[in-house]
């Protein structure tokens, strides 16, 4: 059964004497053949596979790696080629990554790092942790970067354990986005979007159609897109936890939200929401559900009139804030905020120049330029007239006003967020597609966080004590 | 093919050896070549197995992110690890996939190797057919399953739909992947379609079952499927068996596909394996302590399936080729 | 076993035909898709074939374009087909005034020229170097053959080495640290993961390819073992022989017994190359910059970033990263079949 089968291993053996072989001695010409065709070979292979050449330009290169792909990655160059285009010292390498948040700590733990990452808020703390990230206080005091400069709710993300570690580039506050021609077919006044979440549910059930049994077009879907799984408690006056180490999933607040989350499943059915879902595009597309008009109100951050600029233009869209719960009328105004950072790893090579570039971003000029490039506002204090009146998002004031004045919320600051962000999102699953009782799977979820905040408590005080 | 222990050659050479009785340094100077045509594997294996194995142990008794140095911890992940059903919900996954895709596995393999062995004209042709699945690289071959079981414009569901209208039913297929009760058995029927490796393997053994068992099956007067039963499947039990740990072996690698089709193990887990829990908490929350306890525990249930696997088939598998 | 009778025949035959054609159609599919544009992969009745572009009808909607010959004519006429209705299919044409006339004509008359749109590949394919958009799919190529080349040639290297020590030379203690070798073959990958990936953090190689070729340089259990098996196949008497004669035991290994091993040999290059091709985990790990990913973990990275609606792009890249194993496999049939045929059979 040995390759050549059991014949041809006969035959081998039959030419195979050794006197054959002692014939067949390589003459010393032959030799020199197979090392001339040895040498050859290798020279081949180290050319087809050179090194691409480093720039001898003379400048300190300072290796970025960004999440941003298409537009939003355009947006950033811009700014990147600004800041290279003065200098001439200092050039920044821009590199789109898929993953970056997890491929830049893989870096970094492998000693590799590059010298400033784009991540999201969220990594910041995990980050800091592990001592992943450098704190950035000296430089941020020597040279007067400060809150005074923020809106609050973002400044509060950078920082961690009282330091500061990262840098904001853009932000986000969320609202609610309807499609005003899809109102129009449903007989709803298309100005007018629901207040309460009541409301929402209610329109949400005037907006759902079936055809043929299966179901083609949903009011809201809290599961479209379903980034702020996590966070429907918020919305119904709800805290993740005490802010001291207990996660309060069970609070009733949460319970009720994820009641009114499961609503919209035992509604619509479940199985015919699985088929209706999985036909959804991706976010960044005209196969967009919002977009492709599959789902005619969505939860979105401020960026979403970009994607609707890009993907479906003609759309006929409002956005107002997210909705409150009847009885609650001070949870008016509420959003998740989330931000876009700039962090520093720890072992970067260029720890000064990524600074540089990093302070270049931070002033009002580049901000300006990245954020209107993105169609978002800015998460500066001071904002200048020029951006409101050459901004395209038409609702951009909205935004800001919510993330400077409106109830602001973001996860809690624990380095143990994205283990709890899953859990989250498996308790969000187990409501949404198993029918699980709400209670039931917060409390399993619950327990689970809980143990995994201990945990996660010790080794913090073992690290830092 | 069957007789590996009583390799003639082998044996023959050792015999040689024997008459020719080495001296003491005779001895030495083999052992010093010995030694150093093995040394790569003596590095190898120092470096990338037997090291790593004892920091492996070493690392699960710690809290150990990479990032700083491993801090004694004792066995608290071990204590954790047990509590932990996150872990025995991948343990569970990772059985049932087990379960489904390796008995299913075999069935399949083995009754298209005995069709193809039953003398058909174009054996290569249909085996090559076969075959070629199994060449598919993991990630394209996650990629092009995700886009067959997709619920709405997946082929699969199409064709299904048309099936049941066909039958005057009015149900709908699952959205395989999506659903927490279809993700597995979605998985496993996947699988089954990488399984030409196995037909391969189990045609050449049982093109190695001597004709004249089957003459003398044929004597007796044995019908087709006292053959199977009496012949075949004695014959050819060995390479079922080898391959069958070796599968199992090969469910606890079974990474890139749920990696890349159920990313977190979504829908609520339920494609959530061990490997990939591994993974997960080894490069993503950088908990690589716990994962090494995780890894020992793996490793620990490998050897003991591994020697359930042999022990059982000690009493019906039947080996050699007399 | 031979099938005797003819009807039993029959029904192998008819059982292997339908079994090939379930094997095969996911990678017809795969490649029918990977031709197709987006809007036809989003339809209730998808095409195998796809068709061609699709003209606006007054009903608002569109339509395929496709030619009608209507008996004892010669030329065609360009029309729109509306539905297929059996043997008859409704079409759409031009009529008198400007407007649009629909009737039914046999489907025989109908031709609807399949359009074939290799341009997905290009799509695909094109290198962006800082775009996460395309797979810079030659610069992936590359960087997956160079770790390709250097791991095979080390495995073989290595593993023929290890392998003639294990095989034709007797030296004390021999078979114990075969036995223990073999034993090696039982750990699951994911239990050296980490301390390995601590290791090569050590030596500064994250993020470099060094990790992913320069292991095979020392060895592998599974093809030791299998090196080994075949040369202890080969005749002893070659090698006394050639003891007799002066000759050191690297050039009995070097002239007389590599000469031999060839296909043993190719066996392993080939599986380890495959290995290569197909490894995720490794490349995941250890690549940490976009441009030196490998292709299948670049397909990954593109998949995760595109998610569930370039069908026909995801299909052309995953063509791609098929299409070369099975362009080896055919030319190397024989070498896979007998490779796969030893590794499965010993025990």
């Amino acid at each position: 059964m040995y390759p050549g089968g059991a014949g041809s291993r006969k035959g081998q053996f039959e030419s195979g004497t050794y006197e054959a072989y002692k014939l067949k001695r390589e003459t010393p010409n032959s030799k020199l053949g197979a090392l001339c065709a040895g040498v050859l070979c290798l020279i081949l292979f180290g050319w087809f596979f050179r090194p691409e050449p480093a720039p001898a330009d003379g400048r300190v290169h300072v290796r970025y790696w960004e999440k941003w792909t298409g537009f939003e990655e355009d947006a950033m160059r811009k700014v990147v080629d600004t800041f290279n285009a003065r200098q001439d010292r200092i050039y920044v390498d821009m590199l789109a990554v898929s993953q970056v948040d997890q491929k830049m700590l893989l870096a970094t733990a492998g000693g590799n790092p590059p010298d400033v990452a784009g991540v999201w808020d969220s990594n910041v703390v995990v980050y800091a942790d592990y001592n992943a990230i450098q704190p950035l206080d000296d430089r941020c005091s020597r040279d007067g970067v400060g809150p005074e400069d923020y809106l609050a709710a973002y400044w509060e993300l950078c920082r961690h354990r009282n330091h500061t570690f990262a840098l904001p580039t853009t932000p986000a506050s969320v609202a609610l986005h309807w499609n005003r021609q899809k109102f129009r077919e449903a007989g709803i006044n298309p100005d007018q979007p629901p207040r309460t979440l009541e409301e929402l549910a209610a329109f949400s059930d005037r907006l759902t159609r079936r055809e043929g049994g299966k179901l083609v077009q949903s009011g809201f879907l809290p599961a479209e897109p379903g980034w702020w799984n996590w966070g429907w408690g918020h919305w119904f006056g709800g805290q993740l936890w005490d802010g001291r180490g207990h996660a309060t999933l069970t609070a009733p607040e949460n319970i009720r939200a994820f009641q009114w989350v499961k609503g919209f499943a035992d509604r619509a059915g479940t199985r015919d929401l699985q088929v209706f879902q999985s036909g959804f595009g991706n976010f960044s597309s005209p196969q967009n559900a919002f977009l492709a008009g599959q789902v005619a109100m969505v939860q979105q951050g401020v960026w979403m009139a970009n994607y609707i600029h890009n993907n479906n233009p003609g759309m006929d869209w409002e956005a107002a804030p997210f909705p409150f719960p009847e009885d609650r009328p001070d949870l008016a105004n509420s959003t998740p905020v989330g931000l876009d950072v700039l962090v520093i790893p720890t072992g970067a090579r260029h720890p000064e120049e990524a600074w540089e570039f990093c302070k270049f971003v931070q002033s009002q000029e580049g901000m300006e330029m990245l954020c209107a490039a993105q169609w978002k506002h800015s998460p500066l204090s001071r904002v200048s007239e020029r951006f409101y009146r050459e901004h395209r998002n038409k609702r951009i004031k909205l935004f800001y006003d919510l993330a400077a004045r409106g109830r602001t919320f973001a996860p809690p600051p624990v380095g143990i967020w994205r283990e709890w962000q899953d859990e989250m999102k498996t308790a969000f699953e187990n409501i949404w597609t198993n029918g699980q009782a709400p209670a039931d799977a917060l409390a399993y979820a619950e327990n689970r966080v809980q143990t995994k905040l201990d945990r996660y408590q010790e080794s913090i005080a073992r690290r830092y004590e | 093919m069957n007789s590996q222990s009583g390799d003639p050659r082998g044996r023959g050479v050792r015999a040689v050896f024997r008459e020719a009785r080495p001296s003491a340094r005779v001895q030495w100077r083999q052992l010093r070549t010995g030694l150093l045509f093995i040394s790569p594997w003596l590095v190898g294996f120092t470096l990338f197995l037997a090291y790593p194995i004892g920091m492996s142990f070493y690392y699960s008794l710690c809290d150990f992110s990479v990032l700083q140095p491993p801090r004694f911890v004792g066995l608290a992940n071990y204590q954790e690890l047990v509590a932990d059903d996150v872990f025995r919900q991948a343990l569970t996954n990772t059985f049932c996939y087990a379960a489904g895709a390796i008995p299913l596995g075999i069935l399949l393999a083995f009754g298209i190797a005995m069709l193809l062995n039953t003398g058909v004209r174009g054996m290569t042709v249909y085996r090559t057919i076969f075959f070629l699945p199994s060449l598919v690289p993991s990630v394209a071959l996650a990629i092009l399953w995700m886009w067959i079981f997709n619920g709405k414009d997946g082929i699969l569901n199409i064709a299904l739909s048309d099936v049941a209208r066909a039958l005057g039913s009015s149900a709908s297929p699952p959205s395989w992947l999506s659903d927490p009760k279809w993700v597995k058995p979605a998985l496993i029927f996947m699988s089954l379609w990488g399984t030409g490796h196995a037909v391969v393997i189990y045609l050449a053994g049982l093109q190695d079952v001597p004709v004249h068992l089957y003459e003398a099956a044929d004597l007796d007067g044995a019908n087709w499927w006292q053959k199977v039963r009496n012949v075949t499947l004695p014959m050819v039990s060995p390479v079922i068996l080898f391959n069958g740990i070796m599968a199992i072996i090969g469910t606890f690698n079974f990474f890139a596909i749920p990696f890349v089709m159920a990313p977190g193990g979504q829908p609520a887990r339920s494609a959530y394996f061990l490997a990939v829990n591994l993974f997960d908490n080894a490069f993503l929350y950088l908990r690589m302590g716990y994962a090494s306890a995780m890894a020992w525990v793996l490793f620990l249930i490998v050897f003991v399936l591994t020697m359930l696997a042999l022990k059982l088939s000690e009493r019906h598998v039947h080996y050699g080729g007399s | 076993m031979a099938a005797k009778s003819p009807l039993a025949l029959l029904c192998v035959y008819a059982l292997l035909t339908l079994g090939s054609l379930l094997f095969l159609f996911p990678l017809i599919w795969m490649v029918s898709t990977s031709v197709k544009p987006i809007s036809q992969t989003k339809e209730a009745r998808p095409q195998l074939i796809p068709y061609p572009e699709t003209v606006p009808s007054p009903d608002g909607r569109r339509y395929p374009a496709a030619y009608l010959r209507e008996a004892g004519s010669r030329e065609e006429k360009p029309i729109s087909v509306i539905a297929r209705e059996g043997a008859s299919v409704l079409i759409e044409e031009d009529a008198p005034g400007g407007r649009r006339e629909r009737r039914s004509v046999a489907a025989a008359a109908v031709r609807i020229p399949p359009v074939w749109r290799w341009e997905n590949y290009v799509r695909a394919v094109t290198y962006k170097a800082d775009q996460l958009g395309y797979i810079p799919f030659l610069q992936y190529g590359k960087n997956t053959l160079y770790i390709a080349i250097l791991s095979v040639i080390g495995t073989v290297l290595s593993n023929a080495l290890v392998a003639y020590g294990f095989s034709r030379i007797a030296w004390p203690g021999r078979d114990i640290a075969f036995g223990i070798t073999v034993a090696t073959m039982m750990i699951p990958f994911p239990v050296l993961m980490v301390p390995v990936y601590v290791i090569f953090k050590t030596l500064g190689w994250v993020g470099s390819p060094k990790p992913l070729w320069v292991p095979a340089f020392f060895g592998g259990a599974f093809n030791i073992f299998l090196l080994r098996q075949f040369f202890l196949s080969l005749p002893f008497e070659l090698s006394d022989a050639a003891r007799i004669d002066g000759c050191s035991e690297f050039r009995i290994f070097r002239n007389i017994i590599l000469p031999l091993a060839r296909p043993a040999l190719a066996v392993v290059a080939l599986f380890h190359f495959m290995h290569v091709w197909n490894d995720f985990l490794g490349p995941l790990i250890y690549l940490t910059d976009q441009r030196t990913y490998t292709l299948a973990y670049g397909l990954q990275a593109y998949q995760s970033q595109h998610g569930g609606t370039q069908w026909p792009l995801l299909m052309a890249a995953a063509t791609l990263v098929v299409l070369p194993v099975i362009v080896i496999f055919f030319f190397a049939q024989k070498t896979f079949i007998q490779g796969i045929t030893v590794t499965g059979m010993k025990n």
